[in-house]
This record gives C-alpha cells, sequence and structure tokens, in this order.
C-alpha cells in the first residue's frame, strides 16, 4: 500500500524508538521518545521518514497512537477494566439530565455541515462521549466548548473510545483545574495569567489594549475553552494539540501570546476595540501554516523561564474572590446554576 | 456606553438570553441578512458591528453576542459593561427561557448602566404551534420593568431590523438642532421614557 524503499516501516521494528521533535523548534530541540510497547494494540499502517517527522510534527497516521500515550490517556485507561467505556454508555443510556439536554440542543450545532459528524451516527458518536463524560464527572456535566473539543478528538482518534479518554485526560489532567466546571473560575484564573504574561512580553501591545479597554479575555475565552479548535484552521489545531500534549496547559498560553506577538504592529495601529478583535479573527482563521504560528510561539518568545503554576496560584484568589463578590450581589435575583 | 460625533453614534449592545434562544441567529440576520437551521453554540462571545440611518443619525452598532450557557454567566458583566443597549432573548417555545431572560432583566436593573436601553425580544415567533409563552404574558412583564418587547424571528427576519431600529432610536443621543448645548446628562433614568413599551 505505501512504499518502503528508503523509508523505515515502523510497524515492523516494534524495539525501535520514534523521536518527534517538537515542532519548529530551531533553537531548542527537545527530542521526546515515544517507544513502541508504551502503544499497546500498536500498528501502523504507513511509513514515516524523520523528514516528515522534523518538519510536519507528528504524522497524522500516528497521531492516535501518540496523542494516546502522551498526554497520559492510556495510562489512566489502563487503571479501570477494559469494559469501562462500554458499561458507562449502557448505564447512562436513556438518562435525562440538564446536562444531557443541553448536549442534544448542541450535537447539530458542533461544526455543521461536517461531513461525518453532521450524519446520525456522527451526532450519536459526539453524543456517548459527551453524555459518558458527564455523568463520569457531574461536576463538570457539560460545558458548551466541551463539543467542539470531543468533536475533533473524535475525527483524530478514529474510535470513539479513544476520543472520550483523551477528553478526560484533558479535563482531568493536561488542563487547569476546573477549567470547565460550575463558574468556569480554572477559565478566569487562565485568562489573569495570559494578561500578565502579555503584559510582561509585549508591553507596548499590552498598554495599547488597556487603553482601548479591550480586555483580552474577549478573545481568549474561545480559544481557552475551545483548545484553539473553533479558531484556527484544523490542521494548525492539530500542531497545536500534538504540543499540548507534550507540554502541557501552558502551551495554550504561549499560543495566544503567539498570536499577539505576530500582530503586535497592526494591533498598535488599531484604534478602536472592534479593530483589535478583527485583526486577531482575521489572523487566526488564516493560520493555515503551523510553523508560523508554532515558530512565533517557541523560537521568537520563550518564556518558559516564568512559573505558569506559580502565576495560577498567585491569580486563584482574586478570582474566587471577584466570583463571590459577584454572586453576592446577585443573591437576591437568585442566580442558582441549573445544571 | 453610546459616544457621538457629528451626526454618528457609537453604541455598544448585548444580547443575553438562554442557550439556544437564538441570539447568534438574531445578529446574523441582522448583520447579514442570513438565516441558518443550525447556527455554531457561541463561546465566550463573538463580535458584530452594523450601522444604521435612523433619522439624521447614523448609528453604529457595536454588538457583543454572548455565549447562553449558565456558567458562562460569570463572564457577562465584561460584555454588558459600559453597554447603551441590551437584547434580551427568550425562545417562545420554552418557558425555561423566559424564566431565564427575567433573570437577566434583574441582573442588568441592578449592575447595568441605568440609561442602558433594554429590549426583550420573544425569538421563533414563526413556530406558534410550540408556543409556551404568550405574547400577553411578556409585553405584561415589559411594560413593568422598563423594557419594549417585540416578538422576533430570525428565520422569517421578522422584526429583526425593527428591534434594532428601535433601539437605535430610543439611544439617547445629542441632538444639535433642538439642543444647541450638547448632550444632556441625566442622574436617574428618566421614567417616562423607559416605561414606554412597543408593539409587535
Amino acid at each position: 500500500m505505501f512504499g518502503t524503499q528508503s523509508k523505515r516501516d515502523l510497524s515492523l521494528e516494534i524495539q525501535s524508538q520514534i523521536p518527534i521533535l517538537r515542532p519548529s523548534i530551531h533553537s531548542r530541540r527537545a527530542n521526546i521518545t515515544v517507544k513502541f510497547q508504551d502503544l499497546y494494540g500498536f500498528t501502523v499502517e504507513g511509513n514515516v521518514d524523520d523528514a516528515n517527522i522534523l518538519n510536519e510534527g507528528i504524522p497524522p497516521v500516528l497521531r492516535p497512537k501518540v496523542w494516546f500515550s502522551l498526554s497520559g490517556a492510556a495510562k489512566k485507561k489502563s487503571t479501570v477494566p477494559d469494559s469501562y467505556y462500554n458499561d458507562l454508555i449502557i448505564a447512562v443510556e436513556g438518562k435525562v439530565t440538564p446536562a444531557t439536554k443541553q448536549i442534544d440542543h448542541d450535537l447539530p450545532r458542533t461544526f455543521p455541515g461536517h461531513p461525518w459528524l453532521d450524519t446520525p451516527e456522527g451526532h450519536a458518536s459526539l453524543r456517548r462521549v459527551l453524555v459518558g463524560y458527564s455523568f463520569r464527572d457531574s461536576d463538570v456535566g457539560y460545558c458548551q466548548g466541551l463539543n467542539y473539543v470531543a468533536a475533533l478528538l473524535l475525527l483524530v482518534m478514529k474510535t470513539e473510545e479513544d476520543a472520550f479518554w483523551m477528553l478526560a485526560v484533558l479535563l482531568e489532567n493536561v488542563l487547569v483545574n476546573d477549567c470547565y466546571s460550575n463558574n468556569l473560575s480554572g477559565c478566569h484564573v487562565e485568562q489573569r495569567v495570559f494578561k500578565d504574561l502579555l503584559k510582561k512580553k509585549c508591553p507596548s501591545v499590552y498598554a495599547h489594549l488597556e487603553a482601548l479597554e479591550f480586555d483580552v479575555s474577549l478573545v481568549a475565552t474561545e480559544w481557552f475553552l475551545c483548545l484553539f479548535s473553533k479558531s484556527l484552521p484544523s490542521e494548525t489545531t492539530l500542531r497545536v494539540w500534538d504540543v499540548l500534549f507534550y507540554e502541557g496547559a501552558k502551551v495554550l498560553l504561549n499560543m495566544a501570546l503567539a498570536i499577539f506577538k505576530m500582530k503586535e504592529e497592526e494591533l498598535l495601529m488599531a484604534n478602536h476595540v472592534g479593530d483589535v478583535i478583527n485583526i486577531i479573527q482575521n489572523t487566526t482563521h488564516h493560520l493555515f501554516d503551523p510553523d508560523e504560528l508554532l515558530t512565533v510561539a517557541f523560537d521568537k518568545l520563550g518564556f518558559m523561564s516564568t512559573n505558569i503554576s506559580k502565576e495560577r496560584k498567585k491569580q486563584e484568589p482574586a478570582v474566587m474572590a471577584e466570583l463571590d463578590q459577584r454572586l453576592r450581589r446577585l443573591n437576591s435575583s437568585n442566580l442558582d446554576e441549573n445544571s | 456606553m453610546a459616544t457621538t460625533g457629528h451626526n454618528n453614534l457609537n453604541a455598544k449592545l448585548v444580547l443575553l438570553g438562554d442557550m439556544g434562544a437564538g441570539k447568534s441567529s438574531l445578529v446574523l440576520r441582522f448583520v447579514k441578512g442570513q438565516f441558518l437551521e443550525f447556527q455554531e453554540s457561541t463561546i465566550g462571545a463573538a463580535f458584530f458591528s452594523q450601522t444604521l440611518a435612523v433619522d439624521d443619525v447614523t448609528v453604529k452598532f457595536e454588538i457583543w453576542d454572548t455565549a447562553g450557557q449558565e456558567r458562562y454567566h460569570s463572564l457577562a458583566p465584561m460584555y454588558y459593561r459600559g453597554a447603551a443597549a441590551a437584547i434580551i432573548v427568550y425562545d417562545i417555545t420554552s418557558a425555561d427561557s423566559f424564566t431565564r431572560a427575567k433573570k437577566w432583566v434583574q441582573e442588568l436593573q441592578k449592575q447595568g448602566n441605568a440609561n442602558m436601553v433594554m429590549a426583550l425580544a420573544g425569538n421563533k415567533a414563526d413556530l406558534e404551534e410550540k408556543r409556551k409563552v404568550t405574547a400577553e404574558e411578556a409585553r405584561a412583564y415589559a411594560d413593568e420593568n422598563g423594557l419594549f418587547f417585540m416578538e422576533t424571528s430570525a428565520k422569517t427576519a421578522a422584526n429583526v431590523n425593527d428591534i434594532f431600529h428601535e433601539i437605535a432610536k430610543r439611544l439617547p443621543r445629542a441632538q444639535p438642532t433642538q439642543n444647541p448645548a450638547g448632550m444632556v446628562l441625566v442622574d436617574r433614568p428618566a421614567e417616562g421614557a423607559r416605561a414606554a413599551s412597543c408593539c409587535s
């Protein structure tokens, strides 16, 4: 099916290792090594040459297996009986909760028009993953945004069960805590951390945006909750996720920063909130070349010296206080979460 | 806040309401004249702008279309802060969405600008056979609370431009001919104007 000359047939070399270089990091090449034995059930229907791995991130044919291993999903799955997912799906079938109603509402509104997602099978598959997860973690239940994340996972992972475990590992291990739960407090924290980073890395843009009363979360909320799947072309999103599963949630901050950095000069010329939004959206929607973004994110920035977890800890009390205060103010309106 | 140039007025407008009530569809209809049976769910918020000529004034709306799910509520103040107008949208086929709309009204009354022009939109008016909220009930609520009310349909376009037009007309503005001194600043909402309602 595929030519094998001058290429290594990976599926035959059980003991060999695939060196995967972080995409487009010329200054700071970090090898990550995925051992074949880690990727259980591993069969590769294709060949990969080193040049592809070097220049193009994780090859699409390997992506499901590499993501599954890298992210910790494989490990997470291995701690429960093999039948976990099937049992869960059977157990929750036919149950109706506020979360399932919201999921049903969003199924046809998730990448509408997609040749597979927007079919009865696509909807049913996405529904099982989201509903299953809403029962696995009832604190999260269903949060709008997860529909896009789960949909893209389904498209990449091929099997529904693997997509489910990827979603689980994302929410439980990879991303910051409470990103999707209750009042999105984790997302609020992330916005503040991002704002501080922007102030450090792009001080003039930061000052200009402040003067325009542009809050970065006007654009970054969608980025952090959909992991860019709704903002970037999908090929670029997948490359971002390659790095996300390897390096963790701080990658999202790095990408967000890179987007602002790329358009620094244009943003400084903007004199209205609407202009800023248009510049940013025009940029993200047309980032068809992943290297353009990743090069800025890793070569031209490089804020790894900042201790992100420390920054998050620092912001948490302020976010909690703000959310509390808000709830108190609205107390008499009895604005309870209905999910 | 609404700010004026010569005969130009910039007005920040926010749409609030339950998920699936049709906020994004109303905006899409108003801004692009389009309708999609299944509109992508909005995460965070989406921004649009659209210009309307009303009388002698050009009103440029800067529209914030927000996410409807309850937990996104904690982000809302960022969008309604400084807004000159709000459209609170519910779905006439869903009583729950009407309850949510009332909560939004309460919040805006507490937290929003005193002079904010508020409109209540009963959307999906084309789905008469599935109606759960009567126009009378909604109009009575709107009257009591100083909103103006219209039933709209993003699908058929009924009343969509009208609701934005009506908001544009009601925005406080400088009137150079009648009021050469410029904009009159009021401390309290003008009760009479706020209580006026509009028929659908």
